[in-house]
């Protein structure tokens, strides 16, 4: 019996120990990158029905990440006031707050999610209260269409 | 195998296991709890905002207004990068935090967020963020509880055992989730 306790400890050492030596590996989140060129933000967003379904690379400043479980972030373009947002699986990937203003290269496949008109009143009116603006659901007169990369991979790049 | 000598490996793994389970449990059960409230609050950073007014530096060409903006922040910390995000939205983005500026009106909020003590890291295991080494040892970890909730079934005989409240209360257990998924099921 005392064997089975010496055999369990050895195992959680070596497992601890393997987490030790792994140390803080590069900032490498999900899959990290892997498609061959890295395209302009401002590239994707001027003609994104070109692009649904697609693989795509973009590069930017982390200039938004889900606060409370780290689950989108949102990449500046190189237009000024554009932005794209990474959106990952709850848990796969974790985005932490820390990623704020890094230079991140994201992955993942564009889509586009055509909103009805309930839905892209909930949307406006998160985004407005997110950004502290008042908002008034009677400016809403089209649907909206949701941009996005579901995101497999990111990588923070070396400062 | 004698139900004799079956017993008593069940009573020393139990028991093992039950030792090496106490860390680990208090980890994904003190995270649990925290993450399972997570639209209540941030269970991983302590924020702090801060709201006051600088003079409005204008809404003229980043280049020309940046400069500006920074000299009137008076930030002494090193600055990650910065970012235009609307004609009167300027971000500033520190370790540890930043600040939004109206260009407009000079409003200025000052972010900050730290990472909690020792919630953080709990949460950091329990969810998995860092990917392949806590991996195994979270899949050891699963395969001891089912180890100790399977042996824990024989460790009592008689009326307070399996064939008596134990049973009854191990039924209860069984009972709660499949009860939750039909309930949740049925809702849609």
């Amino acid at each position: 019996m005392r064997n089975v306790s010496v055999l369990l400890v050895s195992v959680l050492i070596l497992l601890v120990a393997g987490v030790a030596l792994a140390g803080e590996s590069d900032k490498v989140y999900g899959e990290g990158v892997s498609a061959p060129d890295t395209m302009l933000v401002s590239e994707l967003m001027a003609t994104p029905e070109a692009y649904i379904g697609k693989t795509v690379r973009v590069k930017g400043t982390a200039v938004g990440v889900c606060a409370h479980r780290g689950c989108w972030i949102n990449l500046a373009s190189d237009t000024e006031g554009e932005t794209v947002r990474v959106k990952v699986k709850d848990g796969v990937i974790v985005f932490p707050a820390e990623i704020m203003g890094d230079m991140v290269v994201a992955e993942g496949v564009w889509t586009a999610n055509e909103l009805t008109m309930e839905q892209t009143k909930k949307v406006c009116a998160a985004q407005a209260k997110e950004e502290g603006k008042e908002f008034d659901e009677k400016k809403v007169d089209a649907c909206m269409t949701l941009y996005q990369i579901s995101g497999t991979g990111a990588v923070v790049a070396s400062k | 195998m004698e139900m004799r000598t079956f017993r008593k490996w069940c009573r020393t793994f139990h028991r093992e296991l039950g030792f090496l389970a106490v860390g680990l449990t208090l980890v994904y059960a003190i995270s649990g709890i925290a993450v399972n409230h997570a639209h209540h609050w941030d269970a991983n950073y302590e924020r702090t905002l801060e709201r006051y007014s600088i003079e409005p530096p204008g809404t003229g060409p980043t280049s020309e207004i940046e400069p500006v903006v920074m000299e009137r922040l008076a930030i002494t910390e090193p600055v990650k990068s910065t970012w235009r995000a609307g004609e009167t939205e300027f971000q500033v983005f520190l370790e540890g935090g930043g600040y939004d500026v109206n260009l407009a009106t000079g409003e200025v909020v000052r972010h900050g967020f730290a990472k909690r003590p020792l919630l953080f890291d709990l949460n950091f295991m329990h969810l998995n963020s860092g990917k392949a080494p806590w991996t195994g040892i979270a899949d050891v970890y699963g395969g001891m509880l089912i180890v100790m909730a399977l042996t824990g079934i024989f460790l009592v005989r008689g009326r307070k055992g399996l064939t008596g409240r134990g049973g009854v209360l191990m039924a209860l257990g069984f009972l709660l989730p499949i009860l939750y998924a039909v309930v949740s099921r049925g809702g849609g």
